[in-house]
């Protein structure tokens, strides 16, 4: 009840805030507010809770403005289906299922090759023959092909944080599908699903660019990210929205928890699928599409799947092996 | 006879100030959402009570005062438009990627939390407030884009910002 009373008020105290908000507020809206602050001081308190959220809110740094902006003040764009990319990534994942760590190397024309991979459930520590530290997370696929002028690191699949060594004379690159990554003393987070790419930089700086612009945008479309922002590149827009996220956040996942910042469901699943020992899969398209926010360990999938209907209009089914998330405004599958 | 006059005037405006100086500052900072820009445009607002000089015809100081003041603000937020138009004509003058210096006044879970309780608005509640309280548009402009009435817009912005403040209160008092 008092927890009503409260709540009452601080509607109250709202609707006084956005009348007086507005410059045109006459003499006695004026009046009428002083003579409600007036009738108990917790009404003043209240209204001054208001306005400590609104100032901070006021204050916002950019790039949080920026994404709460796309996330709520602008109309949804259109967005090809994730179903897709989700279905190819749970391709890939059976097929690396069983195999476990494998490298192999080829030497030809000065340019030393290798290719990383890593089993589902299990993330792996590799130290670069320059000395730079990957983390590479569960089934994820990397090729290095390192020579004199450069070091050229490819991300197939899944995620890997980098600790890299400068070295001016050799710019470390890393490539995800359609964008790159250049250091500039760095130490970063790549996560590749499908051809959607999310980068995270937790220390020094990195400079992304989309591969794929057009001529004359050469060095211009270059963007450079600095410790504590969060890039997203969305392949369907070929956009990208850039975010914050703290050094923990990105790098929880090798302490067995993947964060997601506003990621659609098909990516957050996708990327489950490279933990999870019993292949997820989104039955519905749309589901795909619902975008979700938080952290979900590694070691307990389960009882978050357990809790994704109270969340998402969604039914759970377990279907041989397999988990199947299904509209549950939509009839059974079987 | 005038430093008569004028010493009776600053009791009164000594008793405007212990009355009315915290609605006066929540007031301003309603208008100009920033706590120290307030109380600088209240101590301005005084000034002009104190300095006037058409006194006799003024009915009630305290209304005065807080006219005075909600115009002190209009000009307020009419110099920091000029100054963050300026601002913006030479940030575009700026070769892309040149970051610009981010303080965060916000944490970041603090945000996510905003984001959380955003969400669980009707989609025109969030996108009212979101475009008034964080874009800085005024809720006629708003109305426009959004094809509501104004008191639609203002009613929008007043539920989202309580249901985000009760939110907020949850996470920093459990």
């Amino acid at each position: 009840m008092a927890k009503n009373r409260q709540d009452d008020m601080l509607h109250i105290a709202a609707d006084w805030w956005v009348r007086l908000r507005a410059p045109d507020a006459s003499a006695d809206t004026m009046d009428q507010w002083l003579a409600w602050t007036q009738e108990d001081i917790r009404h003043l308190e209240t209204f001054e809770r208001v306005n400590e959220l609104a100032s901070r809110l006021d204050s916002l740094d950019t790039l949080s403005r920026q994404s709460l902006i796309k996330a709520f003040a602008q109309p949804p764009a259109p967005r090809r289906p994730w179903l897709p990319l989700a279905a190819a990534a749970s391709v890939a994942i059976v097929m690396l299922s069983g195999a476990m760590y494998l490298a192999w190397s080829n030497r030809e024309g000065g340019v030393h090759t290798r290719v990383y991979n890593s089993a589902i459930a299990q993330n792996r520590n590799i130290t670069l023959s320059d000395g730079t530290q990957v983390a590479l997370g569960a089934a994820s696929t990397m090729t290095t092909q390192f020579s004199q002028g450069q070091r050229r690191v490819d991300l197939k699949n899944g995620e890997a944080f980098f600790q890299v060594v400068h070295d001016h004379s050799r710019p470390f690159v890393v490539r995800a599908g359609d964008i790159s990554v250049r250091d500039i003393g760095t130490a970063f987070d790549v996560r590749r699903t499908g051809e959607r790419v999310t980068i995270a930089v937790t220390q020094g700086r990195v400079e992304i660019t989309d591969v794929n612009q057009k001529p004359g945008e050469t060095k211009s479309g270059a963007l450079e990210v600095t410790a504590g922002q969060l890039v997203s590149y969305d392949p369907g827009t070929s956009s990208m929205t850039v975010g914050s996220i703290t050094p923990e956040q990105a790098t929880a996942w090798r302490d067995d928890r993947l964060e997601f910042i506003d990621e659609p469901l098909s990516v957050v699943i996708a990327n489950l699928n490279r933990y999870s020992t019993r292949p997820l899969h989104i039955a519905d398209g749309d589901l795909g599409k619902l975008s979700y926010t938080g952290s979900i360990r590694t070691d307990a999938i389960d009882s978050w799947l357990d809790a994704l209907p109270q969340v998402f209009p969604l039914r759970v089914s377990n279907e041989g092996n397999q988990v199947i998330l299904s509209d549950v405004e939509r009839a059974p599958r079987r | 006879m005038n430093t008569v006059t004028l010493s009776v005037h600053v009791d009164e405006i000594e008793k405007l100030f212990r009355e009315h100086n915290r609605a006066l500052v929540a007031f301003l900072q309603c208008r100009l959402s920033s706590l120290s820009d307030a109380q600088e445009v209240a101590q301005e607002a005084y000034l002009r009570v104190l300095t006037m000089d058409n006194r006799e015809e003024i009915e009630s100081l305290r209304s005065y005062l807080f006219k005075i003041a909600g115009n002190l603000a209009i000009d307020r937020l009419r110099k920091r438009k000029v100054r963050s138009d300026f601002a913006a004509v030479q940030a575009s003058d700026e070769p892309v990627g040149e970051s610009t210096p981010v303080h965060h006044a916000m944490a970041v879970e603090q945000v996510a939390g905003i984001r959380r309780a955003l969400r669980e608005l009707p989609a025109k509640a969030s996108q009212a407030f979101v475009m008034h309280v964080i874009e800085g548009r005024d809720f006629g402009t708003v109305a426009q884009t959004m094809n509501l009435s104004e008191r639609m817009v203002r009613y929008h912005v007043a539920n989202a910002l309580a249901h985000c403040r009760a939110r907020v209160d949850e996470k920093e008092m459990p």
